[in-house]
């Protein structure tokens, strides 16, 4: 018997998973760089202004993966119904937070600039739909019970560990590009995403380890491991997700200075955006569907 | 109100398609649309090896799991069990596909042609089954098998009951203890698929042999 993968959800929905992670943990990261304050306000501009735009590319990915686009505001009509429908309120709750965000602090309107205590108070409550963002989705996974590598609790924990690693590169990233790469403040959230790195790469060994207990979820980790799918998380997962961007930051934050340290940072940013992507489409793309059993028999569903 | 129900006696199944073929004809499904269909599985190694054919239709839950993940309401059950699907309200986002252990849903991107000719029109018989499936249903939206709900009101069995050569389908009122499908299900130890997902399906399989 061949198990096979979902082959509905694709590039699309990978795409809107890794934006919607990354727009959320920017602007996180921008959030709490505004708390700090003093050198950090450049990084907590870039933050703020990353999280709306990514997660609105993120939505058009996501609509335009319906069967009948143009329906897609029923979704907001039966927000207790499903992650679906709670998932789109949470996006548009953040969308709206961060726009408000971005235009009264930004651009056009500079009226949040002076005294941080509305700002903050706005940072903080679209923290909470950014982090709302960014783990729903590993819940709307995890409710498809027929899918074991989907339908287990750490979805959620490596898609937050992951957008927020993401989040925090993108800043990196633009700030690198912007000259400010080698300011302390980057070389600290470096330090910052090293510990996140670290951290996911705990979460996706616990992850493939605590999945292979049924055939499906069995073949899926082969799927992942030795399969069809395990050059892009060997390569894009384990090489340019986790150990590239791990050295270079190392580098970067430890070695060099200068704005050798500005290049590397900005390299490993570049090579963990990528990698965060594939994570998503990994995940996806090992959504094996449990068998149907009768007697000693066991039925592959075709064309699922 | 009676809760519609199938018996599907594997032992009797000789895998002959014939549900999945009347189906098609009842039903105006296009090509890749299959609401009822047979898969094969085998078991064992030769010189004892087994092969035996599975007939699957929409299991009709009384706890789906489609309806669950539906963020549109365009999921809904009626007065006898059956799981519809609203196509005004569906907005084709694919979550009810992954949720199903049955594969009972799918959706249509466009209508493809069984039978192509020269300058790539559709025949007759074909052009009806695309008019009709355009009226009751359309693409992007998920679609399912509501077991021949218009035939059933009408007095009729569902299509593949009809047509099955084997007798292995059985059709009837689950709530009725002294239906044909009831009597079946007590005396032939009826089972329900995969009941570890909790979805209490109306449709009961026969054991193989």
């Amino acid at each position: 018997m061949q198990l096979k993968a979902q082959s509905k959800w694709g590039w699309l929905i990978a795409s809107y998973l890794f934006l919607a992670g990354l727009g959320g943990g920017a602007y996180v990261t921008g959030v709490v760089a505004d708390f700090v304050g003093g050198d950090w306000a450049a990084l907590a501009k870039i933050g703020v202004a990353l999280g709306f735009p990514c997660v609105l590319v993120g939505s058009v990915f996501l609509i335009a993966d319906l069967g009948t686009p143009a329906n897609f505001w029923r979704a907001f009509m039966r927000p207790g119904t499903s992650w679906v429908a709670r998932g789109t309120i949470i996006i548009s709750i953040f969308m709206v937070i961060g726009f408000l965000h971005i235009a009264l602090w930004l651009w056009p309107f500079g009226v949040l600039e002076e005294g941080s205590g509305v700002r903050h108070v706005i940072g903080v409550v679209g923290a909470v739909f950014a982090f709302g963002t960014m783990i729903y989705t590993g819940l709307l996974l995890g409710a498809n019970r027929p899918i074991a590598f989907w339908s287990t609790a750490l979805v959620p924990v490596l898609f937050l560990v992951s957008a927020l690693s993401t989040g925090t590169m993108a800043v990196i990233l633009i700030s690198a590009l912007g000259g400010e790469g080698h300011s302390g403040p980057v070389s600290t959230l470096a330090r910052v995403d090293i510990v996140l790195l670290v951290l996911e790469a705990i979460v996706i060994v616990m992850y493939l380890q605590a999945t292979h207990r049924v055939p499906e979820s069995r073949a899926a980790a082969r799927l992942v491991l030795s399969g069809s799918v395990a050059p892009l998380f060997w390569l894009g997962v384990a090489a340019f997700g986790l150990a590239v961007p791990l050295v270079l930051e190392l580098l970067s934050a430890y070695a060099l200075d200068g704005s050798g340290a500005a290049v590397v940072a900005a390299l490993a940013a570049v090579s963990g955006l990528a990698g965060g992507w594939c994570l998503r489409q990994v995940v996806l793309s090992g959504g094996v569907q449990a068998p149907l059993r009768a007697g000693r028999f066991e039925f592959a569903l075709p064309n699922v | 109100m009676p809760r519609y129900g199938f018996v599907i006696d594997l032992k009797r199944c000789y895998g002959c398609y014939s549900c999945q073929v009347t189906c098609k004809a009842a039903n105006h499904t296009p090509k890749g649309i299959d609401w009822a269909r047979c898969v094969p599985a085998e078991t064992g190694t030769y010189p004892t090896a087994l092969r035996q054919m599975l007939p699957l239709v929409c299991q009709q839950c009384r706890e789906p799991a489609c309806k669950e993940v539906c963020p549109t309401g365009a999921t809904s059950q009626d007065e006898n069990g059956i799981v519809l699907v609203d196509k005004n309200l569906c907005m084709g986002c694919k979550a009810c596909i992954m949720a199903c252990p049955y594969g009972a849903r799918q959706t249509a991107e466009k209508w493809q042609t069984y039978f192509p000719d020269a300058d790539g029109g559709l025949d007759p018989y074909e052009a009806y089954a695309k008019k009709e499936w355009e009226k009751t249903h359309g693409y992007g939206m998920a679609t399912k098998c509501d077991y021949c709900k218009d035939r059933v009101s009408e007095g009729r069995l569902p299509a593949c009951v009809e047509s099955c050569p084997a007798k292995a389908r059985h059709f009837g009122d689950l709530d009725d203890p002294e239906s044909e499908i009831s009597i079946l299900i007590r005396r032939e130890y009826g089972f329900q698929l995969n009941p570890e997902f909790g979805t209490d399906p109306a449709c009961f399989y026969l054991p193989p042999r």
